[in-house]
């Protein structure tokens, strides 16, 4: 078995022979991510309407569907009929405080079977049983933490009540979100990203972050566009004006 | 590769490829179709030179590191909770996988795509040791099923058509399957839910690494990369050493430009941070994440002639775009790393004397160098492999002679003018029409396919000459 030291030992080696050969050239960074961070938020507080209609732009080009409500008491009516559509009977969403939305209440009363993540930290059962329900699943439901627009991309943090598989298992995904989740560009994602990683208080309590740009999708097959190959066939994005 | 595929000399390969006419077929296709998407992409896009040439600066940059960023990648992703292996070659590499499946009592595996595991045969190894490794990407499966080789970096199945996928399913999994390309995905998607939910361990390769943050990104299309790194109770991740890269504002540089060259979308479907295992608090995600960094023959090539190689973003752009890979397909090659940059991948991981053939299989025409996402400059590189191949005579005699002949004779202008009349001399019973036709010897090569035009009655200068004169 090569242990570390011998496997860097190797590199350091050859590294040596290459000194001075090569000009170092270090790529400009923010300095203080937190700061930065702000930055961008602050600038996105104007420009949130020309990101939003990119976004919509590009979300759409990649065959997602956009929808636009005045208030989050709307969003279960768009998920209804959404659910009407793929003639879907059950839901999975996020814990209703990382969504903030509590869908139990809306669409359990008419015949939708919701199952919401656990909130705190679930045993082995709890996360088996969990895992039973999002496999079977037909709608995920899930909240987004950036949504960018120069790709039409959702960027979800998984966490505490936020599980990775909601917006990955469902046959369709539906991601809600107010204007203070734009940005307009990677470089910004990037921005926060150090932001999320530099501050350990603040920073992810999850594992994974996915970066969720349209459906599943593969060419495999003489190149012929098809959807939902292990994925979401359908992703909705709903836009909240007002929380 | 299987050394079946690689008993057959190159030559023959190519030949194979170029009588198969429905392989050329799919090849034009394809290749000329990604090629569209990449153009199109890029001209919408005019940042994208200069961040071209900013990931290609991080390259040179992290490589100048290279040891400071491997450890501080390895210090976090422990922290996180992660295993981090070292593995010197490729059976190292496989040993550490096999011998995870066996401490853990692994008995299917489910795969994305990966390269890094094709390039050690993985699946192969985790047969012989009884446990059952499932390709989930949908091209990969198909080749799996069909006991083929990748023929495409990006596309593995792009040499197969619908119908003959459809008549392997049929087969395979039981039932009768139209050869719709839907209908097909539909049911690869039902047959490979099931071993995601069902499968001990998830395998992955990485397309990057990012040194400060511990974290493993992983890039696809239909969601497998997903599936297999939050399903199974284990995460392993094969990576080649040179894919980690210092920070998440490096990523980004990388991500807007990857898909661009490989598909021609502003992004892949997905893009996958994975950053350790299952995290406290969250409902999913695996117990236990073993990253796995191979040299496997990349340390060589840090002070090597290949170094430029070690940029490699596995993108698939060069392949698509050269004239010679548009011709025979990826499995001509005979390795895991087709096109022009897997020659020098190849000469990398298996010595230069694997590619003696290869290294000539290169027009040297640039195209690879200019849509390559970090500027690797192939081209040079191949003349320097063929230039070692001689210098350490693996090249054959006949052909490091003519080409010694041929350097004494071009750079002394004596040597240059009496060549120039014993060819004039010696070409004569061999010029028809006005030109050069079957040659004699090992020179008929030459001739086989092509005219030469015959040595002029007066060379160039000698027609100077007679200009300068008043």
């Amino acid at each position: 078995m090569t242990s570390r030291a011998e496997f860097l030992g190797s590199i350091r080696r050859e590294m040596a022979r290459t000194r001075g050969l090569f000009e170092a050239r270090p790529v400009p960074r923010p300095a203080d991510a937190g700061q930065a961070a702000e930055v961008v938020r602050h600038q996105m507080l104007e420009r949130w309407p020309q990101a939003l209609e990119r976004f919509r732009e590009e979300f759409e080009r990649v065959a997602g569907v956009f929808h636009r409500v005045a208030n989050i008491g709307e969003v279960p009516g768009v998920i209804r009929r959404i659910a009407q559509e793929r003639q879907a009977q059950s839901v999975l969403s996020w814990d209703p405080e990382a969504l903030g939305l509590d869908l139990r209440q809306s669409l359990g009363q008419e015949g939708l079977a919701v199952t919401v993540a656990p909130d705190r930290d679930p045993d082995v059962a709890t996360r088996a049983m969990h895992r039973d329900a999002a496999a079977r699943a037909e709608i995920g439901v899930t909240g987004v933490d950036w949504a960018l627009a120069e790709t039409g991309t959702l960027v979800l943090v998984s966490g505490r009540g936020r599980p990775r598989s909601t917006s990955l298992l469902p046959a369709t995904h539906v991601a809600v979100f107010g204007h203070d989740r734009l940005v307009e560009s990677l470089e910004q994602v990037g921005v926060m990203l150090e932001a999320l990683h530099a501050d350990p208080a603040r920073g992810m309590s999850g594992a994974v972050i996915n970066f969720i740009t349209g459906p599943s999708r593969t060419a495999d097959i003489e190149l012929t566009l098809t959807r939902g190959v292990h994925g979401p066939k359908d992703v909705h994005a709903i836009f909240v004006e007002t929380r | 590769m299987s050394d079946a595929s690689l008993r057959t000399p190159f030559p023959q390969r190519a030949h194979a490829a170029l009588e198969d006419a429905h392989l050329q077929e799919a090849l034009g296709i394809a290749t000329t179709k990604f090629i569209g998407l990449r153009k199109e992409s890029f001209a919408g896009f005019p940042e994208g030179e200069a961040l071209r040439d900013r990931a290609r600066a991080i390259k040179e940059g992290t490589l100048q590191q290279l040891d400071r960023h491997l450890e501080r990648l390895a210090d976090n992703i422990e922290r996180l909770g992660g295993h981090v292996h070292w593995a010197a070659t490729g059976e190292e590499a496989r040993d550490i996988v096999l011998r995870l499946c066996r401490d853990k009592g692994v008995r299917m595996a489910v795969k994305s795509k990966s390269m890094a595991t094709e390039e050690i045969e993985l699946n192969e190894a985790l047969e012989a040791a009884g446990v059952k490794p499932v390709e989930t990407d949908l091209g990969e499966y198909i080749i799996q099923l069909a006991h083929e080789k990748p023929s495409h970096i990006i596309a593995p199945a792009i040499h197969k058509t619908k119908g003959q996928v459809a008549d392997l399913f049929s087969k395979e999994l039981g039932g009768r399957f139209e050869a719709d390309p839907e209908v097909l995905t539909a049911v690869a998607r039902k047959e490979l839910r099931q071993k995601f939910l069902d499968a001990d361990m998830g395998i992955t390769g990485a397309n990057f690494a990012v040194a400060e943050t511990g974290t493993i990104v992983l890039v696809t299309n239909e969601g497998n990369g997903r599936m297999v790194t939050s399903l199974p109770r284990i995460h392993v991740a094969v990576m080649g050493m040179e894919k980690v890269i210092p920070t998440m504002t490096d990523l980004m540089v990388f991500l807007a430009i990857l898909a661009r060259s490989a598909t021609g979308q502003k992004l892949s479907s997905y893009t996958t941070l994975v950053r350790g295992p299952r995290q406290a608090g969250e409902t999913e995600g695996p117990e236990e994440l073993h990253l796995i960094l191979m040299d496997n023959g990349r340390t060589r090539q840090i002070a090597g002639t290949l170094r430029e190689a070690l940029y490699c973003l596995r993108c698939g752009a060069c392949l698509n775009v050269c004239p010679v890979y548009r011709q025979i397909g990826g499995h001509a090659y005979g390795y895991t790393y087709p096109g022009p940059i897997g020659i020098l991948l190849t000469a990398m991981l298996k010595g230069a004397a694997s590619v003696k053939d290869l290294a000539h299989a290169s027009s040297l025409c640039g195209a690879c160098k200019d849509v390559c996402p970090v500027r690797i400059d192939i081209p040079r590189m191949l003349v320097d492999l063929r230039e070692q191949l001689d210098r350490e005579k693996i090249a054959p005699w006949a052909e490091r002679m003519v080409f010694r002949l041929a350097r004494r004779t071009m750079t002394s202008p004596a040597l240059f003018r009496l060549g120039a009349s014993l060819g004039r001399v010696a070409q004569r019973p061999f010029v028809r029409n006005s030109r050069l036709r079957r040659l004699p010897f090992f020179l008929g090569k030459w001739t086989r396919t092509r005219d030469l035009p015959p040595v002029a009655s007066r060379t160039f200068s000698e027609c100077w000459k007679d200009l300068e004169r008043p």
